[in-house]
């Protein structure tokens, strides 16, 4: 899977290109869009390496999550490196995005938890960093709601504890 | 946190979250003497559970952030100006006209995404553009709204230069009589949506400007609906933050029941309570607080609570508790009447809460139905269903003309106010309004109509089918208890006490009380044909029902009799391409299927799928059952893979139309389960047949037969790539549950033995297989289809057994 799991990054990154491109670089990138996009463009592709949708979905969220800790990270560097002048508004509003070192350490614990509990670290994926609902999320999986709800709590519940084990130091 | 010790938790974790708060303190507690490291690691981390329950960690998705750099971006025919807001459901822009069309500004609104999803966008766009012909001066309009090219939903809306009308209250020092005729403007503009069956469902201070010239400007009207998408109000309220504000909302949507024209009622009441008390009453700090409170106590009155109080005793003070009634159906009945009242009140005329008169309410309901976009197809098959045994009725008592006249005005009476009271709209998937508005109609039997026994036997016929066609059996079982007793005392064959019985009837044997539910049938049957003669439509689908009772029974062969007689029937009386037809033909031919006969059933099924997809179009319960069955016939034929996407289908129209927790999913889940065993795939396998044991414990009860079904399904996904012991106490659950539910005779519950054997013999235990395999191979016979492949799985095992007990002799072979 490792090949396709590099090349589903790379589907998601040059989609994200031409369509930031297309609009001409600025407006917000909207991960469930992308997503939903690369699927339709390896879904042709790639049939037989992925047997349904919700698989796809799992591989490309976690590929997604990476895309986004990136954009991130390049969108802060740009911010610091002085190529926006910013205004007072502006800088309420930056003072809300996320901290890309933040987004670093969310990741790592999710790949912690992947190891038992892949289906929890799937839903932080698919939610946090793709913004998908969590009805989209139940029907893309065939479960209900009640049932991603759950595991999006445990999921947050156990980051929650590594992230505040792992600050405090030992 | 390290992996060992939360796998150890996690299974304890899922089991004390589903617990209510009050249940899960006692569970915990008790683990202490029996583990008192999982005791102590799960307290830690439920603690820490509640401890986070508030915080915004991980809560806002990264993607939703306000991306800031979007200033000059083209946004449909506008271009983005500046930021002048962010809030729950997105960040508001001002913004000009690309093409210098007009000079003045708009707003435009970027929703946040993951608010949508593919599927909601052609809905966003279409909702808003009938939102956009709400004109009003007092209202600011839409202009425009729809999806970028990158799915970014957006909204244009007029530009607004004012204050929020409490601020604006302060600082210009209103007087009372002043601002109530501020709040007067407020409900004409809200009054005119309304009369256009739009909801504004987040009304509050920061959504009513006041322009420096005093003018009242409503904003976001209908946004909140328009958000409402596909996941439903409660998830919308979880996900994209709030569609409303706790503080004035309406206890019904922090119930998450339906909301309607009374909710923005209450709210309008809230704002009235802040524009003259100066304040939002307090009702708890924490959201279940809000919760308990907004669902159980009425707030302090105005004049409790104000500074100027005594000013506010009186007029006032009853005109805001109106208003704010928990129930919404003792609320003012419009945003007019509330208006009324307060007109009254400025001309020192006594204030009253008008009754409603029944040719008002009539002509308001009937207008209502003529216009209504968006009502709920549900509430329509409660018309339908109330109606048509109204007709029945009349066409069989016609003699007896004035007593129904009585009759049938109480009963349109009370069809009237019930659904006056719970006004439909804009209900999506429809479930939640027409349970609340079965809810109130069963409150209001129970204390109603006792002087009228016939009427409301009939009514209670109606809703207790309703609620047995929503899944809610709790519900319907004693409305049609009750109305099959009235039946029996008043002695005589009516249509409506046939209908009772057919009802009551069929609930039972969806409760697998096949016993109780027979009878019942048969004496429904028997007085139909008294009442109707030899064909008629109600008597072919008692005919169906019962011949599904005698299929469940294990009588097969008069089942089928019954199924024959009532598809010949229904061919007469509809024609063959009517839905009546179709689910007669579905019937037999499922009967057909479980007997072995593929070549009988396959034409049936088909023609049934084709004739339901004509008349029903592709999203309806029926359409689903079609395509479950006729993944049924494939699997059956060895094609996995065409049989599950046929199952998925089915799946997803019941998940759409019905829900996600509705019990009909579970077989669905049950045949796709069996599907993707064939294929090898089986975590899909097992995850899917877990929802339909869960599903049906939910919805069906724990003890219920067709938990058996699943619990085999699973145990031949984890005998085929998994746990086996896990499958062989699954297998002897569902065998302990067969021998109590089903006749000794029945081949399913020989399979069930014969399939225990094969766990016991895979571990080498022969010597309870063999028994087992004995008493199945005499049950099973050499049929076509299932049980015949059961058989002659059996006899293989019998013959791997026997090499168990003979290995010497064998090998001397």
């Amino acid at each position: 899977m490792d090949t396709l799991f590099a090349n589903l990054y790379g589907e998601l990154h040059r989609t994200a290109r031409r369509e930031l491109f297309r609009r001409g670089g600025g407006l917000t990138l909207s991960a469930t869009t992308l997503v939903h996009e690369a699927y339709l463009g390896m879904s042709a592709l790639e049939s037989a390496a992925f047997p349904d949708r919700a698989r796809f979905m799992a591989y490309a969220a976690r590929a997604m999550r990476g895309l986004v800790i990136d954009h991130v990270r390049r969108r802060s560097s740009q911010k610091r490196g002085g190529q926006f002048e910013m205004t007072a508004l502006e800088t309420t509003l930056a003072a809300r995005l996320p901290d890309a070192d933040a987004l670093q350490d969310v990741s790592d614990a999710l790949d912690e938890l992947a190891e038992f509990e892949p289906a929890l670290a799937e839903v932080v994926d698919l939610k946090f960093f793709c913004g998908f609902s969590f009805p989209e999320i139940a029907a893309m999986r065939g479960v209900t709601e009640r049932t991603v709800q759950r595991q999006w709590e445990k999921a947050r519940l156990f980051l929650h504890r590594t992230m505040s084990d792992e600050a405090k130091p030992s | 946190m390290n992996a060992a010790r939360w796998r150890v938790l996690s299974s304890h974790l899922d089991h004390a979250l589903d617990l209510a708060p009050a249940d899960r303190e006692g569970w915990v507690a008790a683990l202490e003497a029996q583990q008192p490291t999982v005791y102590r690691d799960l307290r830690a981390l439920l603690a820490e559970h509640d401890e986070i329950s508030d915080d915004p960690f991980l809560r806002e998705a990264v993607q939703s952030r306000p991306d800031v750099s979007a200033a000059g971006h083209r946004v449909g025919a506008y271009t983005l100006v500046s930021p002048i807001g962010h809030g729950g459901m997105g960040t508001v822009w001002l913004a000009t006209r690309s093409d210098g069309r007009f000079d003045g500004h708009v707003a435009i609104k970027l929703l946040h995404l993951g608010l949508l999803g593919r599927a909601g966008e052609a809905r966003f766009a279409r909702e808003g553009q009938i939102l956009a012909r709400l004109r009003h001066p007092k209202i600011a309009s839409l202009l425009d709204a729809g999806v970028t090219t990158m799915g970014q939903p957006y909204l244009v809306l007029e530009h607004v230069d004012g204050a929020h009308i409490d601020e604006y209250c302060t600082h210009r020092g209103l007087d009372i009589r002043e601002r109530v005729r501020l709040f007067l403007d407020v409900l004409g503009a809200v009054a005119h949506a309304h009369a256009n069956l739009i909801v504004h469902r987040d009304l509050k201070p920061s959504n009513v400007l006041v322009t420096a010239a005093g003018r009242v400007k409503l904003l976001d009207f209908g946004i909140a609906t328009l958000l409402d998408g596909d996941g439903g109000a409660a998830s919308t309220t979880v996900q994209g933050g709030p569609a409303f504000t706790p503080s004035y909302a309406a206890p019904e949507q922090l119930t998450g029941a339906g909301v309607t024209t009374a909710t923005d009622v209450y709210s309008l009441g809230m704002l009235l309570y802040v524009l003259l008390g100066g304040s939002v009453p307090s009702r708890g700090r924490t959201p279940a607080e809000w919760l308990a409170s907004a669902a159980e106590t009425e707030l302090p009155r105005l004049s409790t609570v104000a500074p100027n109080g005594p000013l506010l005793r009186g007029d006032l003070d009853n005109i805001v508790a109106k208003a704010l009634k928990k129930a919404p159906g003792e609320r003012y009945a419009s945003v007019s009447a509330m208006a009324d009242d307060l007109g009254r009140y400025l001309r020192h005329e006594p204030v009253a809460a008008r009754r409603d008169t029944l040719a008002y309410r009539t002509g308001k309901f009937l207008r209502r139905r003529r216009t209504a976009v968006g009502v709920a197809a549900a509430v329509t098959l409660v018309m339908a269903s109330m109606a048509g045994f109204y007709t029945a009725r009349l066409g069989t008592e016609r003699d007896r003309a004035r007593q129904e006249a009585v009759k049938s005005a109480r009963v349109t009476e009370l069809m009237i106010s019930l659904l006056t009271g719970a006004d439909p709209y804009p209900s999506r998937n429809g479930e939640p309004t027409v349970r609340a508005l079965l809810d109130a109609g069963a409150a209001r039997l129970a204390n109603d109509l006792h002087d009228q026994p016939a009427v409301r036997a009939e009514l209670m016929t109606a809703m207790g089918r309703v609620y047995q066609r929503l899944g809610a059996y709790d519900k319907a079982a004693p409305l049609l208890e009750q109305a099959v007793a009235q039946g029996r005392v008043s002695g005589a064959d009516t249509a409506t006490f046939a209908q009772a019985l057919n009802d009551f009837g069929v609930l039972r044997r969806e409760r697998a009380d096949v016993k109780g539910a027979t009878p019942l049938l048969e004496e429904a049957l028997s007085m139909r044909r008294r009442l109707f003669g030899r064909e008629q439509k109600d008597i072919a689908v008692t005919l169906v029902e019962l011949g599904r009772a005698y299929e469940d029974a294990g009588v097969p062969d008069r089942a089928e009799t019954l199924f024959r007689e009532a598809l010949s029937m229904r061919e007469r009386i509809f024609g063959d391409a009517h839905m009546e037809t179709a689910t007669s033909k579905s019937a037999l031919a499922l009967l057909l299927w479980r007997r072995g006969d593929l070549a009988g059933a396959t034409p049936l099924f088909r023609q049934s799928l084709d004739t339901s997809r004509a008349v029903l179009g592709d999203n309806h319960p029926n359409v689903a059952t079609s395509w479950n069955n006729l993944g049924l016939i494939l699997l059956d034929k060895g094609d996995a893979a065409g049989a599950e996407p046929m199952f998925r289908e089915s799946l997803a129209i019941k998940r759409r139309v019905l829900g996600v927790s509705h019990s009909t999913l579970a077989p669905s889940l049950n045949n796709l389960a069996g599907a993707l065993r064939e294929q090898g795939r089986y975590a899909e396998a097992r995850s899917s047949v877990e929802e339909a044991l869960r599903i049906t414990r939910e919805q069906l009860g724990p003890g219920h037969p067709s938990l058996a079904t699943y619990e085999v399904t699973l145990a031949r996904i984890e005998l085929a790539g998994g746990d086996r012991a896990r499958a062989e106490a699954l297998l002897r659950t569902a065998l302990l549950r067969q021998e109590r539910t089903t006749p000794g005779d029945d081949w399913r519950l020989a399979a069930t033995r014969s399939w225990l054997a094969e766990a016991l013999l895979r571990r080498g235990e022969y010597r309870e297989a063999l028994p087992l395999l004995e008493a199945a191979g005499r049950v099973l016979k050499n049929v076509p289809g299932r049980q015949g492949r059961e058989a002659a799985a059996t006899r293989a095992r019998l013959a791997w057994a026997s090499e168990l007990v003979h290995p010497t002799l064998l090998a001397h072979y």
